[in-house]
C-alpha cells in the first residue's frame, strides 16, 4: 500500500509538473471545468425544484412508515423530463473503469431527462476511504439538487450525508451503500446482495467441484460497505450442506489498487499451499489476481472467480484461468440512480417503500425495504450475468 | 514595512498567491465566501493543519516527524480499543493521549539521546505505530462513541465555530508567541541553525528536542481523536499518509528542511493558500487527480524551483560588482547574469 501510494505521488510531482511547464494549457482545463456547473447555478437554484424541495428530503425518512401503504398501493409514476438540475455523481475513486462507465449511464439519462449532466468528481484514489468527505460537503456547499453517491467507507459518511440530507438534498447511493442508511434517501442496488453471495458460492461450487477444496477472498478496502456484505452473504450461502466441502480460508484485501491486489494474491498462494481458488469480488482484484497466477504458471492449481467486466477478464476466462465470474452493467446501474435521484429532486417519486416508477428504457422499480440492512429503502437492479468461455465473447 | 517584505521574501508570495486564490474563488463561485463554506474549508483538513504547526517547530529546529499521520492513527485506535472494552470515553481519551506521549517520548530519546537521525527514527515510527493500530483493531471499525464526543467533531460550538476550528487559532496565536517572541523559539532556531553552536553557548539541544517530539506526539494524538470524533467511526487507517500533505505545507509555507528558517506567519498562509485553493477547485467540480496535481506542483515551485535556480546561478560567474546590486536585498545573490 506504501509502495503504491508513494508512486501514485511520485506521478502526480511529474504531472504537476507538466503543468507547470504547460501553465497555460493546465489553468485552461480548470477554468473550463469551473465556469460549466457555475454558471448554471444561480439560475438553477431560483428555478422550480429548490423551492419545493426544503421539507421534501427531511420528511422522507419520516413519512417512510406513514405513506407505507397508501404508497404501497399507488400508482407508478414514469419518470419524466422537468427541467435541468444540478447534480454530483460521486464514486468511490475516479481511476476505476466502471466508475466512469456509471457516469456514462447518468449522463444518457441527464439527456434524456433534458438536464445538465452531474457534475462526475471523486477521490483520485480508492485507498483513500474517507476521502469522499470532501466531495460531499463541497456539494452540499453548491447547493446541488441531488447527489449520487457509491460509498467507499462505513458510516463514516453518514454525517455528511446527514448535513444533505438536512439541506433538503436527495442523497442516492448506488453501487455502496450507507450501512446505517443516515441520510440517505435511496439506495440503488446493482444485485441483490444475498443473491451475490449465492453467487459467488455457487461459481465456487462449480469450479471446485463436488470435492470442493480450499478458496480464499480477495476484497477491496476493509471498510467497503457493499464487499463486506456480500462477503457475509456468501459466508451464510457457504453453510449450506452443498457447500460442505468448500474451505474458505482467508480473506485479505488488496484495497482496490492493482499492485495491492496482485501483492495479496501472491500472498495468498504462499500462505496457503493447498489454495485451488481466489474469489475476488471486486473487478480490480479478479483482474489482478488473475494476471498474478498466469505470470506465475499457476493457473492449473489455483483458479479465479468472482465480480469481473468482461472486457477485461476475457483472456483469461479464455485461458481457463478464471473459468467463470459475474457482473452487472455498472452503464444501466448509473442510468437508474441518476433517474431515481431526478425523480426524488424534481418530486416526482417520494422516497418511500412502495413507490414504484419507470425509469426510461430500463423499465419499472419499486422502492422497497433494504432487506440486506436494518434501516433504509433500496431499488433493486438485477440481474446478474454469469460469464463464461461460451458467453465472454 | 518595505524592511518586513525586503526580508520575508516568500511569506509575501505567498500572500500575493492568497490573494489572488481568493480572489479567483470568489469570481468562480458565488457560494464561496459564506461562513458555512469558509468553515468548511477549515474544517475538512482541520486535523491536518492543527498537527502541521507543531511540524514547524519540529522541522525549524532541524529534525523531522514523519510519524505524526501513524500516531494519529495509533492514538485513535488505544482510544477506540480502551472505549471498545468498556472504559468510559473521558479516561480513553487521557489513555490515547498518554499513548501519544509515550510514542513521541520513545522516538524522542533515540533522536535526542542517542543521536540517530530523526529521518530513519520517525520513519520506523511511521511504519511501526501504524502497524500497531492495525493489530489493535485489525480490520474492525469501532463505533458508538458518545453524543458528546462526535459532537466535538460533528457541530458547531461556538456560534459557526466548531471545536477543532478554536483549537486551531488558539494554536496558532500560541505557536507565533512561542516561536517569534519567546526565548524557546529563539533556541529552537539556534539549534536548527548549528545544533553544534547552539551546544557551546549552553543551550540543553538534546532536553529541547526531546520535549519537542513529546508534544509532537501528544498533539498528534489529539488530532487523531478529533478526525475520530469528526468520522464517527475508528480504523487502522485513520490519517493514513497524512504526513505527506503536512509536511508539504510546512515547507510550502518557506520553512527550510535543514533547518533554521521559516516563519509562523509562512507557515499560515501556507495553510490557507492551500486550503483555499483546495476549496476553491472542489467548488469548482475539478476532479480529485487534478486537485492533487495541483497541490503537488505548488510544492514543485515552492522546494525546487528555488534550489534549482539557486544552484543554477552559483555555475554562472559572477556578474561584475557594479551591476547595480547595491539597492537589492542582503540576503540574495544579484540577479543580472551578463548573458
Amino acid at each position: 500500500m506504501t509502495g503504491h501510494i508513494r508512486w501514485t505521488r511520485l506521478v502526480t510531482l511529474l504531472m504537476a509538473l507538466a503543468l507547470v511547464a504547460a501553465a497555460c494549457g493546465g489553468d485552461d482545463d480548470a477554468a473550463d471545468t469551473t465556469t460549466a456547473p457555475d454558471t448554471t447555478a444561480p439560475a438553477e437554484t431560483t428555478a422550480a425544484p429548490d423551492t419545493t424541495m426544503a421539507d421534501e428530503t427531511t420528511a422522507a425518512p419520516d413519512t417512510t412508515a406513514a405513506t407505507d401503504t397508501t404508497a404501497g398501493g399507488g400508482e407508478t409514476v414514469t419518470i419524466s423530463a422537468a427541467g435541468s438540475i444540478t447534480a454530483t455523481f460521486l464514486p468511490k475513486c475516479t481511476n476505476i473503469p466502471v466508475f466512469p462507465q456509471a457516469n456514462q449511464g447518468a449522463e444518457e439519462a441527464a439527456t434524456e431527462l433534458g438536464s445538465d449532466p452531474a457534475a462526475f468528481v471523486g477521490p483520485a484514489d480508492c485507498g483513500d476511504a474517507t476521502g469522499q468527505i470532501e466531495f460531499m460537503t463541497n456539494a452540499v456547499t453548491q447547493g446541488v439538487d441531488a447527489l449520487m453517491v457509491s460509498n467507499n467507507a462505513g458510516d463514516e459518511l453518514a454525517p455528511s450525508a446527514e448535513s444533505a440530507a438536512g439541506a433538503g438534498i436527495p442523497v442516492v447511493t448506488w453501487d455502496s451503500p450507507i450501512p446505517s442508511a443516515a441520510g440517505e434517501s435511496v439506495f440503488v442496488a446493482q444485485v441483490d446482495f444475498d443473491e451475490t453471495g449465492k453467487v459467488m458460492a455457487d461459481m465456487a461450487l462449480s469450479i471446485l467441484g463436488e470435492d470442493g477444496g480450499q478458496f480464499a477472498i480477495l476484497s477491496a478496502t476493509p471498510e467497503a460497505a457493499n464487499q463486506n456484505a456480500w462477503i457475509a452473504a456468501m459466508e451464510e450461502v457457504l453453510q449450506g450442506d452443498a457447500y460442505a466441502n468448500l474451505e474458505l480460508v482467508d480473506t485479505v484485501y488488496g484495497n482496490d489498487v492493482a499492485e495491492d491486489s496482485v501483492n495479496q494474491a501472491l500472498a495468498l498462494v504462499d500462505s496457503h499451499p493447498d489454495l485451488e481458488l481466489i474469489m475476488a469480488p471486486t473487478t480490480v482484484g479478479i483482474v489482478a489476481a488473475a494476471q498474478a497466477m498466469t505470470q506465475e504458471g499457476l493457473c492449473d492449481q489455483v483458479k479465479v472467480s468472482g465480480l469481473g467486466l468482461p472486457d477485461e477478464m476475457r483472456q483469461y476466462t479464455l485461458s481457463g484461468c478464471a473459468p467463470e465470474f459475474a457482473l452487472w452493467s455498472f452503464v444501466d446501474l448509473g442510468y437508474l440512480a441518476y433517474y431515481v435521484a431526478y425523480g426524488l429532486a424534481t418530486e416526482q417519486i417520494e422516497a418511500a417503500e412502495g413507490q414504484s416508477f419507470v425509469a426510461g428504457r430500463m423499465g419499472e422499480y419499486t422502492i422497497e425495504a433494504d432487506p440486506t440492512r436494518d434501516a433504509g429503502l433500496r431499488v433493486l437492479m438485477g440481474p446478474f450475468t454469469v460469464y463464461n468461455a461460451d458467453n465472454v465473447g | 514595512m518595505r524592511e518586513w517584505l525586503r526580508t520575508h521574501r516568500w511569506e509575501s508570495i505567498l500572500a500575493v498567491i492568497l490573494v489572488g486564490t481568493i480572489v479567483v474563488n470568489v469570481v468562480m463561485s458565488p457560494v464561496y465566501l459564506g461562513t458555512g463554506n469558509i468553515v468548511n474549508l477549515f474544517w475538512l483538513s482541520i486535523e491536518k493543519i492543527i498537527v502541521v504547526l507543531v511540524m514547524t517547530f519540529v522541522i525549524i529546529n532541524g529534525e523531522i516527524d514523519l510519524s505524526v499521520a501513524s500516531i494519529m492513527g495509533f492514538a485513535a485506535a488505544v482510544f477506540a480499543t480502551a472505549f471498545d472494552a468498556g472504559a468510559p470515553a473521558w479516561l480513553a481519551i487521557l489513555v490515547a493521549l498518554g499513548s501519544g506521549a509515550f510514542a513521541g517520548l520513545v522516538q524522542g530519546l533515540v533522536v535526542a539521546r542517542l543521536g540517530l537521525p530523526s529521518l530513519v527514527v520517525t520513519l520506523a515510527g511511521l511504519i511501526g505505530f501504524r502497524g500497531a493500530a492495525r493489530v489493535l483493531l485489525e480490520d474492525r471499525s469501532i463505533t458508538g462513541f458518545p453524543e458528546w464526543f462526535t459532537d466535538l467533531g460533528q457541530q458547531t460550538l461556538l456560534g459557526p465555530l466548531p471545536f477543532g476550528l478554536i483549537l486551531f487559532v488558539v494554536g496558532l496565536v500560541l505557536s507565533w508567541i512561542l516561536l517569534e517572541r519567546s526565548v524557546i523559539g529563539r533556541k529552537i532556531y539556534v539549534i536548527g541553525n548549528n545544533a553544534e553552536v547552539a551546544r557551546y553557548s549552553g543551550i540543553d539541544v538534546p532536553r529541547l528536542k526531546l520535549r519537542l517530539f513529546i508534544t509532537s506526539g501528544v498533539v498528534s494524538a489529539l488530532a487523531g481523536l478529533m478526525f475520530a470524533a469528526r468520522l464517527g467511526s475508528v480504523r487502522g487507517s485513520l490519517a493514513e499518509f497524512f504526513e505527506l500533505d503536512i509536511i508539504t505545507m510546512v515547507l510550502l509555507g518557506g520553512v527550510s528542511i535543514f533547518g533554521g528558517s521559516g516563519t509562523i506567519v509562512g507557515v499560515a498562509l501556507a495553510i490557507f493558500t492551500v486550503l483555499n485553493i483546495r476549496n476553491g477547485m472542489g467548488l469548482a467540480n475539478v476532479d480529485g487527480i487534478i486537485q492533487t496535481g495541483v497541490v503537488g506542483s505548488l510544492l514543485i515551485g515552492s522546494v525546487l524551483v528555488p534550489n534549482l535556480v539557486e544552484k543554477f546561478r552559483s555555475r554562472r560567474p559572477a556578474p561584475p560588482p557594479d551591476a547595480g546590486q547595491a539597492a537589492g536585498s542582503d540576503r540574495e545573490v544579484p540577479t543580472v547574469s551578463p548573458a
